[in-house]
């Protein structure tokens, strides 16, 4: 049974292969604590990073800075979860503090985990999914660390670089 | 490149002016002036000074001027060493790292009425509160100030004045008035709130002890001081995620003893106040001595400068 789900050959009609996303809303910051700041559009440089993010390659001032990680050049997170936390466990949370830069609505961000897909112009490859972490509950107040377990956002690694907007849509490698 | 954590916002000082009889005011923004983190009415943050020096300041802005944080510094040259050190050092310029803020009024919407008594420099955390109320207009609120000649912050306090939300007693002139007739009686619709010096504090404690505890705030410049525990015996203190144990001997703090280990935990007032050490707790009995956590915290957390267990041994969640 695992052996066949190692296997993507095995894999009848992906599911991730049937979704189009739309980007909701854009963030960054340009140092660790500070708030999220909503943007228009970010300019995404391959392999480095996000123009003017704490995370940008060669920036480093972000929290887990002294962690460096080639493949945290870009971070996404679902729509849906800011609704389910609400719908769950009544936390309100905004786009600016869930602390990843993407939120995209209609995108099934767990799926994708060693996959491609596009995000505006900018091509990606997921590498990990996010892990929550105590800090922004520090820095939020709210109690969202057990509730974003599993669904704390995406990492991503950025193969070509551009221009993402709000209104963009997010689409997979066909 | 070889990157160091970065525990601090950094910030850098914008400005310096002089506030009165031995007060400076330090404004400090972010060096692209960013928005710095949020904070509430009367919260308070650590200053990381040279040397490692961590003291605390209440933040005198209003909470919606979020490009600054304004802090006014009274040199004591008798005290630790902080404000002598931003007195005499620090200038428009340098760098600062702080904390996020913490602690601050829980408004509650129930409350229709504030008010607030501050002696001298304790005036500091009413500041951010009064700039907060008259800008939303959502309670009405009266500042006693009691200060011994003329007031520090005059600039800062003059719209308040203007505006009749102060109240000034000048014990070079009148006697120190009674707390009780500045705060009058018990309501679930006034909250108090107090900061001064220590003797101000205990007359404030003993005014307001019929008050329902919910109502009643205070803001302290130096921690209270513990009684020594007569029955304090030693324990255990077990880190799960590290693997590590140490013993804690009677007289020894937490703190202390995760220093000892190596382990890098922020401290700052070392009392129980101001609640940058906090830690979660998973086994064990706490006993908690702090003036910081809510019950509710209390069931997870514990304060390590402060804080003792009541049995042989203590897990801690680090």
């Amino acid at each position: 049974m695992l052996d066949t789900l190692h296997d993507p050959s095995s894999r009848q009609s992906p599911v991730a292969l049937s979704w189009t996303g739309v980007v909701r809303y854009l963030h960054i910051t340009p140092r660790a604590f500070l708030p999220m700041r909503a943007m228009p559009e970010l300019r995404l440089v391959e392999g480095k990073g996000i123009e003017g993010d704490r995370y940008m390659i060669g920036r480093e001032e972000g929290f887990y800075s002294h962690k460096p990680e080639e493949g945290r050049q870009v971070t996404l997170f679902e729509l849906e979860t800011l609704v389910a936390l609400k719908r769950d466990a009544n936390i309100e949370l905004g786009p600016e503090e869930h602390r990843r830069n993407v939120t995209v609505e209609g995108v099934p961000l767990t799926h994708l985990v060693g996959r491609q897909f596009w995000l505006g112009e900018a091509l990606l490859e997921a590498t990990r999914l996010s892990i929550p972490c105590r800090h922004i509950e520090d820095i939020t107040g709210k109690a969202i660390f057990d509730p974003l377990i599993n669904r704390s956002g995406l990492n991503c690694r950025i193969l070509q670089g551009g221009t993402v907007r709000v209104g963009d849509a997010v689409r997979n490698v066909r | 490149m070889k990157v160091t954590p970065i525990t601090t916002i950094k910030t850098i000082v914008d400005t310096v002016e002089h506030a009165g009889a031995g007060v400076k005011l330090f404004s400090l923004v972010d060096p692209d002036r960013w928005e710095l983190p949020p904070f509430r009415p009367c919260a308070h943050i650590d200053l990381h000074l040279p040397d490692g020096l961590v003291r605390t300041y209440s933040l005198c802005n209003d909470p919606a001027d979020n490009n600054r944080y304004l802090i006014a510094v009274k040199r004591e040259p008798a005290g630790r060493g902080g404000s002598a050190r931003l007195h005499d050092h620090v200038k428009a310029g340098d760098r600062i790292g702080v904390s996020l803020p913490r602690g601050g009024l829980m408004l509650d919407a129930d409350v229709s009425r504030f008010v607030f008594v501050a002696g001298g420099i304790g005036v500091t955390p009413f500041l951010s509160a009064a700039s907060w109320l008259k800008r939303t207009g959502g309670a009405d609120f009266t500042l006693h100030l009691v200060a011994r000649g003329a007031p520090p912050l005059s600039r800062l306090l003059a719209p308040l004045q203007r505006s009749g939300h102060l109240v000034l007693h000048d014990t070079s002139t009148a006697a120190r008035p009674e707390i009780a007739a500045l705060i009058g009686r018990p309501s679930r619709k006034t909250a108090i709130a107090c900061c001064g010096p220590a003797s101000m504090i205990d007359d404030f404690e003993q005014a307001s002890r019929d008050w329902p505890e919910a109502c009643v705030h205070i803001e302290r410049f130096v921690p209270p001081v513990l009684p020594a525990d007569p029955d304090a015996r030693p324990y255990t203190l077990a880190l799960s995620r590290s693997n590590l144990e140490t013993r804690v001997d009677p007289g020894q703090t937490m703190l202390a003893a995760l220093l000892g280990l190596g382990i890098d935990i922020p401290a700052s007032c070392c009392g129980g106040i101001c609640g940058a050490c906090k830690v979660d707790w998973l086994e064990g009995r706490p006993v908690h001595r702090d003036r910081v956590l809510s019950p509710a915290e209390r069931a997870r957390s514990l304060m390590v400068c402060v804080a003792g267990s009541d049995g042989d041994r203590l897990v801690l969640d680090l």
